[in-house]
């Protein structure tokens, strides 16, 4: 088993604010991981410091079982929690960019765009500008400029927050395909519905994981029905 | 370097597809130009003068019916409180001026008017004074001529009585008019112009460093903002999170932005030399290599400010600190009295150089050897800028090396 990314003991804090405290996460290859919190519990941050964006202040994080290093980057697909793009270019212009700097070239290239816009539902919408994209557009051109590459491990920040449950289905629809191909998926989120699907979960709070494990297990070891309650039983215990 | 590429390719067609940014980029500069042509480039105004006192004033043919009213003492107060005229000169020996003063500008146009007057006036009265002296050396003179004739008288009653005195007698000379005024020396110098020529106005003279701040300008504040908005839309972070490196993002960022950098730069000048006829003895591509290098040295330093600013309001806010004393101490007013310590702030300003070598290049027309040392220090500039912006990038990728 190899382990796409890895984080040990990381510790993070933001001027007096301890934002990680001890957290180690370790993926497993060919799975989707939730990573699930409330708003400023250190999701967002610790997705950064995974990737590199953010560096710990105490702690090591290893990609595809090394340091991480430039090449390894052409592995991974990240999405932030905001949108990211030119908004000066069209959808396609931006794709186009994004593909060429991870290394797509020439007709691979077009072929990659064409296929994932279709996977997000954008192949129509393609030569407009972002100017002219509604929220939820953004999003999935977002979303589709993180895995134009294929990268093996993808980091998604909130990647279906603000898109009709629709789409969402579709977009989880994608992520299952990606993990039958080998892929490893990190995603944070809110939507507990989403959360189910996954096959682990991380429960972040006040930058310490205070859970970790399949859906299931965990709501059976709390006894409760859903991944809420097992926040609550938690912090009760805590207390 | 494909990604390189990418890069630059990238930022060329966010700017083709961006209008405004275009428009601001290569006819903005244009506009202002013109306008600070007009302002710079225009004839110096006309003075308006009056004369009072002048009718029993020998002075009056110095100041000419065309360039002087005539007025009486309260019509010259009247009219100088209400700024219809800007000095009045009461005729009455000795002859004073007055200025309405409260600008600098017109009081220098009409002092310079009135000065000419004035040195007609002094021709006036030296003129006076030669004609009298020459009417006391005319009296002299008749005086003269009449002793000489009694002398004569005398001398021929000598001869006739006693023609032995006469040979101890010095001989006296024929006198013609010895003592008659040489021609009047012209009052006017000659003046020679090692470098430009007496058309040269103050717009031709300002115009090379308009050239570099304008320039430097545009490219600051949009090079700057687009920079910012990589980091603040997280598209930076898109990009650190993908194999393309450093260095490739900074120069893509220069090549990209170094096109329109050549297109507007070629438009500028061609504008200025073409159609405002700005005085240049220079080659343009000497201008354009000059134009071309300051740029990047704006480019890169608003990619490094742009570092410290947290939206476009803050990068606005650089401009006060980092364009306004560059136009003062670039070189369009004088900076040798100046104390040191500012002017080793000027030397350390990007426009200083662009200003120097543009001057050399327009108004004295010297080749590589006057703009190389200052294209050299711009050159240095941007890539002491490029080195700490990827060294700044560096740091905010803090894991992959
Ligand atoms: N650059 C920063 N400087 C200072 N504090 C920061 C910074 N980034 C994050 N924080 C703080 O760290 C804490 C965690 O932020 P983070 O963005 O990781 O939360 P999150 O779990 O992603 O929240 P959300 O669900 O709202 O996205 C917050 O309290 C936030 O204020
Ligand atoms: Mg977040």
């Amino acid at each position: 088993m190899t382990y796409p990314v890895k984080g040990e003991h990381l510790y993070k804090k933001f001027k007096k604010q301890v934002v990680l405290d001890d957290v180690s996460i370790t993926l497993n290859e060919g799975e989707i991981y939730g990573l699930i919190g409330p708003s400023g519990s250190g999701k967002t941050t610790l997705v950064r410091i995974l990737l590199g964006l953010e560096k710990a202040d105490r702690g090591e994080v290893q990609l595809f079982e090394q340091k991480p290093t430039l090449n390894a980057f052409r592995s991974l697909g990240y999405m932030a929690q905001s949108d990211a793009l030119y908004t000066e270019l069209s959808a396609y212009q931006n794709l186009d960019f994004f593909a060429s700097i991870q290394g797509l070239r020439g007709k691979e290239k077009k072929a990659r765009i064409r296929a994932i816009t279709k996977s997000v539902g954008l192949e129509n919408d393609l030569k407009k500008s972002i100017d002219h994209y509604s929220g939820g557009m953004k999003r999935r051109l977002s979303l589709a400029a993180a895995l134009v590459h294929e990268p093996r491990l993808y980091l998604l920040d909130e990647p279906t927050v603000g898109l009709d449950p629709l789409i969402r289905k579709e977009i989880w629809l994608l992520f299952r395909y990606l993990r039958s191909k080998g892929a490893t998926i990190i995603v944070t989120t809110h939507v507990m519905d989403e959360v189910t699907q996954c096959d682990r979960v991380g429960l972040l709070s006040e930058g310490h994981l205070i859970a970790q494990g399949a859906p299931k297990d965990l709501m059976e070891e709390y006894g409760v029905s859903s991944i809420e309650d097992v926040f609550l039983a938690k912090e009760e215990t805590r207390k | 370097m494909t990604n390189l590429l990418a890069m630059a390719h990238r930022i060329i067609r966010q700017i083709l597809r961006d209008k405004r940014t275009l428009a601001l980029l290569i006819i903005a500069p244009l506009v202002i130009l013109t306008l600070v042509w007009y302002i710079f480039g225009a004839k110096t105004p006309e003075p308006k003068l009056a004369v009072i006192n002048y009718s029993s004033s020998d002075y009056l043919s110095a100041f000419k019916k065309s360039d002087y009213l005539r007025m009486s003492r309260l019509e010259a107060v009247q009219a100088l409180a209400d700024q219809k005229i800007d000095a009045y000169v009461d005729l009455k020996d000795p002859v004073h001026v007055h200025l309405e003063g409260s600008n600098p500008q017109r009081n220098g146009i009409a002092m310079t008017k009135l000065q000419k007057s004035m040195t007609k006036v002094q021709k006036i009265s030296i003129n006076k004074l030669k004609n009298n002296l020459t009417g006391v050396i005319h009296q002299q003179q008749k005086a003269i001529a009449a002793q000489k004739q009694a002398m004569q008288k005398m001398t021929e009653t000598l001869r006739t009585y006693a023609p032995g005195i006469l040979t101890s007698l010095p001989q006296q000379q024929a006198s013609g008019n010895s003592n008659a005024p040489k021609a009047p020396q012209k009052v006017e110098l000659n003046v020679s112009y090692l470098h430009g020529n007496d058309n040269l106005n103050t717009f031709d003279a300002f115009g090379p460093a308009m050239v570099g701040i304008f320039v430097f300008l545009f490219i600051f504040m949009i090079g700057g903002v687009s920079f910012l908005r990589e980091r603040t839309t997280g598209t930076l972070d898109r990009l650190m999170a993908s194999p393309i490196k450093n260095y490739q993002i900074i120069w893509g960022y220069m090549i990209g932005f170094g096109l329109f950098v050549i297109v507007q730069s070629l438009i500028l000048t061609c504008y200025l030399v073409y159609v405002l006829h700005i005085y240049n003895v220079g080659n343009l591509i000497d201008v354009l290599i000059i134009v071309f290098i300051l740029s990047f040295s704006a480019l890169s330093l608003s990619i490094l400010l742009s570092t410290a600013a947290k939206n476009e309001l803050q990068m606005f806010q650089f401009i006060p600190l980092v364009i306004v004393p560059q136009v003062f101490l670039s070189g369009l007013f004088p900076i040798d009295t100046l104390p040191r310590w500012v002017q080793l702030i000027g030397n350390l300003m990007p426009i200083h150089y662009s200003t120097e070598a543009l001057r050399n290049i327009m108004i004295r027309g010297t080749g590589f050897s006057g703009w190389g040392f200052d294209g050299a220090v711009l050159l240095g500039f941007s890539l002491v800028f490029i080195v700490i912006n990827i060294l700044v990038l560096r740091a905010s990728r803090p894991l992959a090396v």
